[in-house]
């Protein structure tokens, strides 16, 4: 912008005045170079009423994504499908989760005995009179969790429960550590742990300050068929930051595989049935749901609960994969019966999910079909039907690389889920009621998996397998 | 020889002149032929100063060949300017007769040409001595305001800043010893100004553009507080005053000394005042039909007739030491100033919580004269200031809002020889300010200015006419590298503000605001002006003892980064302050605020200035008229909007839980938003002053001040200084002073639509001070009344008239000393 010369406004007086003075033309010069915006908390919305929205943040969340191809992660922002930060894990094989609440990825390597976090930089603190919302730059976490083979990492309501099955060869016991994301950004040096005598591949569900983990009894007295597996659960209490044992579940659970709760009842995956504790008072009382004949003698060793869903969702499998067939059990009125929908022969299902809301169930398959089930009330019973399918390639499936697959997450602050496809190598951001796919992150490398991670609408609780 | 002729002539020009055994001798008289002690007599573009004795003599050695040019002041009289022609050897002798001249006329130090009240085409003013220990006050503002033109924005007592022809804030500056302050008090009017009158020796006024001596701030005038900080001699003296005062119960203790070898002088001074909250005559809060400030300052239900926080402390001390030779000195003095004081009306709604603030500075400054004498160069005088200026408002304990200022400051004037009867000289001066805020209140982002000038003034008496001559040109750069521009959720209320649907802005009835987006766009932003100042002037003595001045200038101002980059909250204006980088857009019936698509220009002013004056006898005056227009000026207007002041958000603390913050989303948090715009205006006015000498222990002055300000297309400016008439009566003898001012401001009805008018008031202020001479020292011991009628007064200049009146009934006791 460059000035433009006035001519003196004529009047009398500046008359004499510019006519006895030389013209000393001033000039002005302004430059403005827009730089990258900021985006701020929103913190000047007065029309609401509510101090809590001073301090939060609108945002879409964050998504990380694991390489299949290198020892890599990304974060990427999903407000603008830009890629924040890139990461160099110190391991090839690894796992990816988020924390509790959302606010770490996380990292485990089985083989490796390791699990590390990467922080997205959004999370979101009680700061009593108003939440609090933060934004920040993606960043490796500098706790590392050592102990033996980590493998079953469930989270509830704040807690993520890391269950390390140990290792026979060596002798390494199995253990428990539980970790808030509070813990993880203090990186706290005494985590709760609850160390076993023996090894097993077993698995814990927190349940605020008490854990319902696994118990693997003397090989003589197990009723597990394959003897790694635990037959009992155990409520652990918390007491001067460590678990003690305060009560063993009546209920045995041979070969037990497979965990989920949804703030009423916790269920474990047995090969005769489901096991169902309900927490009255302090105690935790155990009942069993037999094995229903449709599961055609398979068992069920996955289960999928929500904290806004009375029914859960389990999945009888033989081992090593093959047919799937998904139940429906309602703990509540103690049955089990298998979905209206199946996984069709040819497409097996790669990845289960809730929607945020509970409001859907998503099956993702072999074949790029993204199914969505939605739960129906029929004289007082919940029937999970197929609300639609979403075609999420366009590539010819056959073509997927060995040992890759395609993956998903849900975002916790919408109806989104993500699909990540390891052939087009992008993420699909796919609106779940409106079953219609609305962006993509093109990716320059396959993705072995993809985790949503960010400030979660609600507390909510979520419970989710990793395997 | 052809070569070196160049060389020998260069050489000439740095080499002193010869050994100089001129001199001379003699007396100064009055009219009356009575001999006079203690006159001064100068010799111009020298050290060479002597004082005349009991008999009225005095000699001076070292004269140059030719012309001479003497000065002769002395308090009372009229300064006299004599020349005296001397020939190699020759020695003179004469008689030098002074005539009365009842308005004290003291020169301005400091600018390469000639300047006093009496002698200058442009008009200053200046106090010293006593009259400046009688008027000085806790604030600038407030110490000045008794000059002919000058008035006060007071800020309750605490942080008053002179307003100078309706000027102030970014165009007037404020200096100390020449160099620039250097606080943030341009910025806002709660924020103080870091000088101190108590320690000062005189205080200069330049009324009107002096853009010339000082650069782009200086366009409505300049303040130059001096002191004797680097001393000039090394003769012992010095002043200390102690005082009470019974309105606030404020404790003053203060002292300047200075004393030194042959070689070396050394200075001390130091002060430190303490007073609470003041006494009102009537509730603090004005009637409950203004709501121009938004009644942000909760009802406080209590009659105990105070302006709540108002309370202040404060201290400095500055030390100094230089370095004498002959041809002049140099010298280094480093002050710390601190100041703490309560910010009245600066409130958020919530009664409990009193903001004050926290200033603290230290000034390094580095002064010099070195009297070349060469056959081109008369002297030279070097100024170099570095100050670091940090400035906290604090609430609740915590640190609301930090302003810091560092600036780095050189100015040298080249005083040339007499040439073809030009005197004058080059100035060349560097500025380099970088001012940060941080916190609730950080409205502007940080900057950095940088002034680079040069400027040249001379003057020339041709028979009865002075000529004044002056140019400059600057450079000017301001840069942001991060001026933030929020998405403003801004919006209408209709119901409170009906009283100003005035055509600049539609009445809307939605809100006006963004829904969804929290985006702040973020620009580096870099301006470079080159504003050019003019001036011509001429004094013209007519006859015998009554002169006519002229002064016309044209004078430019780059406007300061509060003009254009602020986007936030200003508590202390109680306005939401928007910057002339931006403008308001109206798309979809909605108000946006974006950059602006007007070009960043200077602000330009035209200013013609009349002075008649009678400076001689027992009667003088000077009467003042001045027309100034200003092209560009920068101001702020009513947008209609209100955003939330953003108070008692602070994202960059976590430890909040456990605070009780219930109730900060209060209505009341909003601020109306203000934007810069620009717009001609109009400043015309006159100043007047006639003194009478009735005896020689009477005399009788009165006064007047006007001005007005306006919009050149319709329209009134805000804040402008009410018309003002007074007396001041004073009767002096061998041990008694006794004064008594009576100044009335009328009601001021000028005024924008978002104040009110406000009604005239007459200030009673008397004072007696009685000499006992004990310990060898010139002792005084005296009594000063202020508001002896105890009146309300609400001074309309004031940002927060409503809720602080002037102090009631006030009586201060005191003892001085001189030595």
């Amino acid at each position: 912008m460059k000035s433009i010369k006035k001519p003196f406004q004529l009047n009398l007086l500046t008359a004499a005045i510019s006519s006895l003075l030389l013209y000393g033309c001033g000039d002005a010069e302004t430059t403005i170079i827009e730089k990258e915006p900021i985006v701020v908390p929103d913190e000047d919305d007065h029309d609401d009423d509510h101090g809590d929205d001073e301090f939060t943040i609108e945002s879409m969340g964050r998504l990380a994504v694991l390489s299949a191809d290198s020892n890599q992660a990304v974060v990427f922002d999903l407000d603008d499908n830009q890629l924040l930060d890139t990461f160099s894990l110190i391991h090839n094989s690894n796992s990816l989760t988020a924390s509790a609440d959302y606010r770490f990825a996380v990292i485990a390597s089985r083989s490796n005995d390791y699990v590390g976090f990467i922080d997205s930089g959004m999370w979101r603190e009680d700061h009593g009179a108003h939440l609090h919302d933060y934004e920040q730059a993606p960043e490796m976490n500098h706790l590392e969790l050592d102990g033996s083979r980590p493998t079953h990492i469930v989270k509830h309501d704040g807690h993520m429960a890391v269950f390390y099955d140990g290792d026979a060869d060596s002798g390494i016991p199995a253990a428990v550590q539980v970790l808030t994301d509070t813990d993880i950004s203090s990186e706290i040096s005494n985590i709760h742990t609850l160390d076993y005598p023996v090894n097993m591949h077993g698995v814990a569900e927190p349940v605020g300050e008490y854990l319902l983990s696994t118990v693997r009894r003397d090989d003589a007295e197990n009723t597990s068929a394959a003897k790694i597996l635990p037959d009992q659960v155990a409520v652990y209490h918390l007491h001067d930051g460590e678990y003690e044992q305060e009560q063993i579940l009546e209920v045995l659970c041979p070969d037990l595989h497979g965990a989920a709760q949804n703030g009423h009842a916790v269920l474990f995956g047995c090969s005769d049935g489901i096991l169902v504790a309900h927490q009255h008072d302090e105690e935790f009382e155990a009942e069993k749901i037999l094995n229903i004949e449709g599961l055609n003698g398979l068992r069920i060793g996955t289960i999928y609960g929500h904290e806004e869903s009375e029914t859960f969702i389990g999945i009888a499998a033989g081992h090593g994969g093959g047919e799937a067939i998904l139940v429906k059990i309602d703990p509540e009125n103690e049955e089990m019966e298998t979905l209206e929908w199946q996984p069709a022969a040819d497409a097996s299902p790669v990845s289960y999910a809730f929607a945020y809301e509970g409001e859907a169930f998503l099956i993702l398959d072999s074949k790029g079909f993204l199914n969505i089930l939605t739960p129906h009330d029929h004289d007082g019973e919940t029937h999970w039907e197929l609300a639609g399918s979403v075609d999420i390639s366009e590539e010819d499936v056959s073509t997927m690389p060995e040992g890759m697959k395609f993956s998903m997450t849900v975002a916790e602050n919408g109806h989104y889920v993500y699909v990540a496809d390891p052939i087009a190598q992008h993420v699909l951001q796919v609106h779940i009621e409106d079953m219609e796919i609305e962006g993509d992150i093109e990716l320059d490398f396959a993705p072995a998996n993809i985790t949503w991670l960010g400030i979660a609408e609600e507390a909510h609780e979520d419970d989710e397998h990793d395997h | 020889m052809f070569k070196i002729s160049p060389i020998a002539a260069l050489l000439s020009v740095l080499l002193p002149a010869s050994v100089l055994a001129q001199s001379i001798e003699g007396t100064v008289k009055n009219s009356d032929g009575e001999v006079i002690a203690g006159a001064s007599i100068k010799v111009e573009g020298s050290t060479n100063k002597v004082v005349t004795d009991q008999t009225g003599r005095f000699v001076i050695d070292g004269l140059n060949i030719g012309n001479n040019e003497f000065h002769i002041a002395v308090p009372g009289y009229a300064h006299l300017h004599q020349d005296v022609t001397l020939a190699k050897d020759e020695n003179k002798s004469l008689t030098l007769t002074l005539s009365r001249s009842p308005i004290e006329v003291i020169d301005i130090v400091s600018t390469p040409i000639h300047m006093s009240v009496m002698e200058s085409a442009a008009p200053v003013n200046v106090i010293t001595g006593e009259t400046l220990r009688r008027q000085q006050a806790a604030t600038l503002g407030d110490t000045l305001e008794k000059l002919p033109g000058v008035q006060t924005n007071f800020h309750g007592n605490v942080a008053s800043t002179p307003i100078i022809r309706g000027l102030s804030g970014p165009r007037v500056l404020i200096a100390q010893n020449g160099l620039d302050v250097s606080d943030v008090s341009r910025v806002g009017p709660d924020h103080s100004v870091a000088a101190e009158s108590s320690t000062s020796q005189q205080i200069e006024v330049l009324r009107g553009p002096a853009t010339l001596f000082y650069g782009s701030g200086a366009i409505g005038g300049v303040v130059n507080v001096v002191d004797g900080r680097v001393p000039t001699d090394s003769t012992t003296r010095g002043e200390w005053l102690l005082e009470n005062s019974s309105v606030n119960d404020q404790k003053l203790a203060s002292f300047n000394a200075t004393t030194g070898t042959d070689s070396f002088g050394f200075y001390a001074d130091g002060y430190w005042r303490k007073s609470n909250d003041y006494e009102v005559p009537v509730e603090a809060e004005a009637g409950h039909d203004d709501h121009d400030h938004d009644d942000d300052h909760d009802h406080d239900e209590s009659h105990d007739y105070t302006v709540e926080n108002s309370a202040e402390e404060s201290s400095g001390f500055t030390l100094g030491g230089s370095y004498l030779f002959d041809k002049g000195y140099v010298g280094l003095a480093v002050e710390q100033f601190n100041r703490e004081y309560g910010i009245p009306g600066h409130s958020h709604g919530d009664e409990a919580e009193n903001v004050y603030a926290d200033l603290a500075q230290t000034k390094v400054q580095l002064l010099g004269e070195f009297n070349i004498g060469s056959d081109w160069i008369k002297k030279v005088n070097l100024r170099t200031g570095f100050t670091n200026y940090e400035h906290a408002e604090v609430e609740a304990g915590e640190i609301g809002t930090l302003f810091e200022s560092q600036t780095e400051e050189l100015k040298v004037d080249v005083i040339q020889n007499t040439y073809l009867d030009w005197n004058g000289g080059l100035s060349l001066h560097y500025k380099n300010s970088e001012v940060a805020a941080q916190g609730e209140e950080a409205f502007t982002p940080p900057s950095t200015a940088q002034t680079i000038a040069l400027g040249l003034m001379e003057e020339k008496h041709i028979g009865d006419v002075l000529l004044q001559f002056g140019a400059r040109v600057e450079r000017v750069t301001l840069t942001a590298d991060n001026v933030l521009l929020p998405m403003l959720e801004a919006h209408g209320h209709e119901e409170a503000h009906e009283d100003q649907d005035s055509d600049e802005h539609d009445h809307e009835d939605d809100h006006a605001h963004e829904e969804e987006s929290n985006i702040t766009r973020v620009f580096a932003v870099d301006h470079e002006f080159t504003p050019v100042s003019l001036s011509a002037g001429l004094v013209w003595e007519f006859t015998q003892g009554y002169n006519l001045g002229v002064s016309i200038s044209r004078s430019q101002r780059a406007p300061s980064a509060s003009e254009l980059l602020s986007f936030g909250p200003h508590i202390g204006t109680g306005s939401y302050e928007v910057g002339a980088l931006f403008g308001m857009h109206q798309e979809d019936g909605e108000t946006h605020i974006e950059l602006t698509e007007k070009t960043i220009d200077l602000e330009t002013a035209n200013n013609i200035d009349i002075t008649l004056r009678k400076s001689q006898g027992d009667l003088a005056f000077v009467f003042n008229v001045f027309y100034n227009q200003v092209d560009n000026y920068y101001y702020q207007t009513d947008t209609g909007l209100f955003a939330e002041s953003g108070h008692d958000h602070e994202e960059d603390e976590h430890d909040h839980g456990a605070e009780d913050e219930a109730g900060h989303d209060e209505h009341s948090d909003e601020l109306p938003v203000y934007i810069f715009q620009t717009q001609d205006v109009i400043l015309h006015g006159f100043e007047a002053q006639v003194a009478w000498q009735v005896t020689s222990e009477f005399k009788a002055t009165v006064f007047s001040d006007f001005v007005r300000a306006r919009l050149k297309g319709g329209g009134d400016l805000p804040r402008t200084s009410p018309m003002r008439f007074g007396t001041q009566l004073s009767y002096e003898n061998e041990n008694l002073s006794a004064h008594l001012d009576i100044t009335r401001y009328q009601k001021q009805d000028k005024i924008t639509s978002t104040e009110t008018e406000t009604d005239g008031y007459t200030m009673v202020d008397a004072s007696v001070s009685y000499d006992v001479p004990m310990f060898n020292q010139d002792m005084a011991v005296y009594l000063k009344g202020n508001n002896l009628t105890n009146t309300e007064a609400r001074v309309h200049t004031s940002f927060i008239k409503n809720v602080a009146p002037r102090p009631g009934r006030n009586i201060s006791v005191g003892v001085r000393g001189y030595f």
